[in-house]
């Protein structure tokens, strides 16, 4: 018996804190008794949050790169003479006050040559007996994040136009509105891909507890017969959702940055450009918060909705 | 104690099942509830137990009408009624120990060690306190019914209600059973049990309410004296 009486959670003489300590105890006594029920659950749980982590991760990705892809929009300002110190000093500091800029950088007639033998590696004998003075120099001006969109940079080079001293401004006009319609598709899809995904992920979870709880019926009914308050019947088994849907979200987690170790992190290559973010990133801390939130949620609304459900059925 | 007025329930599609009952039940009495399968006796235990609202009348316990109780009333009514179900309602994934501990964890009362003092003050009454860790798939149907008797009377209840509480016990059993009934009756818990044992009723000389298609066809002698 004194075994016995060791492990069954039993009621202090009162106090929150020992209410809490019981329930939390008869709801972990509940999963050990329960093992192929709560396995069921937490596995659902896991598979539904894995889904869906995977395709956040692919549409992160996706976003990254579209990032990595933006920062090639550029707005380029040609000069056909060598500025001097005090030109350029003048000309980047008015460039540098205006608020959609992020970067400006001066490219001298030298540096131009330098990066176009770059470009025609293996023919430079192309380049035999062209100087630095056939280019021109330039101003290569990235813009922050925000105003990257059309209609931004139309306003900006509109800016730029009025600095005294400008030269000729370019800008890949009809690849940066169909770079920006790409987005605006891609994130559209993915906000109905991953609206779908969710809707199915809490419908096929939300049965499963249903289901669960269903074959545990009599144990509702029991509580009830013998006076049990329905708060009393439905904490163990809230807190049993809440540890499911954690347990849920966490092996999920794990699963994931399995995957992404094993296979993902570097096979991402040609969505990106830049070989210096080659690879797939794994989520953003508050992505994986998000997750674990989530599987709390799902745990606990499951269960919350199922037990409303039940209990009424059978006090009525 | 217990009392029907003009109580009539009819579920959705069937017939009647109780037509127009009037009965009380004195406080401390002992009654049987006899009649054929199918009578209305199972239903009248959960008038009183409150899993049933009657269509029509009032079942009223200590002169409170069970049906006007609300959502969060009912459970501390049924914390003063025992009630030892036909097929037993225990838990199958908990212990003995822990089927019979319920009844008072679900009340918040007494510390653990109180709560361990009482069940097992009650298994061995008994006879359980040697099957306190098993649990009720590997306890014979006998012991099931005992274990059940001890989740009802571990509170000491004001009423104990118990359905064919013998069913399928010999006659050995059955005597134990029915003493445990009588010993809780002597210490004052009113105890209604529904059975159609013709020698249970014979051997007790209690009071019996014999119900017949859902009406009362005979509300015993003990009525009479009651009055008196």
């Amino acid at each position: 018996m004194n075994r016995n009486s060791k492990k069954r959670p039993s009621m202090t003489s009162g106090g929150a804190q020992g209410r809490l300590a019981y329930f939390t105890g008869r709801a972990l006594t509940n999963i050990r008794q329960n093992i192929f029920v709560n396995v069921v659950t937490v596995g659902t749980i896991t598979l539904a949050l894995l889904i869906v982590s995977l395709f956040m991760l692919l549409f992160v990705n996706l976003e990254n790169a579209a990032e990595n892809w933006s920062e090639k929009v550029q707005v380029t300002i040609y000069f056909d003479k060598e500025l001097t110190p005090q030109e350029q000093t003048d000309i980047k500091n008015r460039i540098t006050v205006l608020p959609a800029t992020s970067k400006v950088n001066w490219v001298s007639r030298d540096e131009a040559l330098k990066r176009f033998k770059g470009r025609l590696k293996g023919q430079e004998t192309l380049l035999e007996g062209i100087r630095p003075e056939v280019l021109p120099t330039s101003f290569e001006i990235s813009l922050k994040k925000a105003n990257r969109s059309s209609e931004d940079i139309e306003l900006y080079v509109g800016r730029l136009k009025g600095i005294p001293g400008i030269g000729e401004i370019q800008y890949g006009e009809e690849w940066v509105r169909r770079f920006n319609t790409f987005l605006t598709f891609m994130r559209i899809i993915g906000l109905l891909v991953g609206g779908f995904l969710v809707l199915a992920v809490v419908f096929i979870v939300s049965n499963t507890i249903q289901l669960t709880i269903y074959a545990r019926r009599d144990e509702l009914e029991i509580m009830s017969l013998v006076g049990a308050t329905r708060m009393f019947i439905k904490i163990p088994f809230l807190i049993e959702g809440l540890l499911q849907g954690i347990a849920g979200g966490v092996i999920a987690l794990l699963l994931l940055l399995s995957i992404h170790l094993l296979f993902l992190h570097n096979a991402g290559n040609f969505l990106t450009f830049n070989p210096a973010t080659a690879g797939l990133s794994f989520l953003p801390s508050s992505y994986i918060a998000g997750l674990l939130l989530a599987g709390a949620l799902l745990g606990f609304v499951g269960s919350l909705a199922a037990l409303r459900r039940f209990i009424n059925e059978i006090a009525d | 104690m217990i009392q029907f007025h003009n109580v009539s329930l009819a579920y959705q599609r069937d017939a009647t099942a109780l037509k127009d009952i009037s009965l009380r039940i004195a406080k401390g009495e002992f009654v049987f509830l006899t009649g054929p399968s199918g009578a209305g006796k199972t239903t009248m235990l959960r008038l009183i137990y409150g899993a049933l609202v009657p269509s029509r009348g009032q079942v009223l316990i200590d002169g409170q009408n069970v049906s006007r109780l609300t959502r969060s009333q009912l459970p501390f009514l049924r914390r003063t009624i025992g009630v030892v179900f036909q097929d037993f309602k225990l838990l199958q994934n908990r212990t003995v120990f822990e089927n019979v501990a319920i009844t008072l964890e679900v009340q918040g009362l007494g510390s653990r060690a109180d709560i361990g003092k009482k069940v097992m003050h009650v298994l061995r009454q008994m006879g359980m306190e040697n099957k306190v860790q098993l649990t009720p798939p590997r306890l014979s149907g006998g012991e099931q019914q005992r274990v059940a008797l001890a989740r009802a009377l571990v509170n000491e209840p004001k009423i104990l209600l118990a359905d064919e509480p013998t069913g399928n016990l010999d006659d050995a059993n059955k005597m134990q059973i029915l003493n445990i009934f009588k010993e809780a009756n002597i210490k004052g818990t009113t105890v209604v049990v529904a059975t159609h044992d013709r020698r249970l009723i014979e051997n007790a000389h209690y009071r019996p309410i014999r119900l017949h298609n859902g009406e009362l066809a005979d509300e015993g002698e003990a009525v009479d004296e009651q009055k008196q």
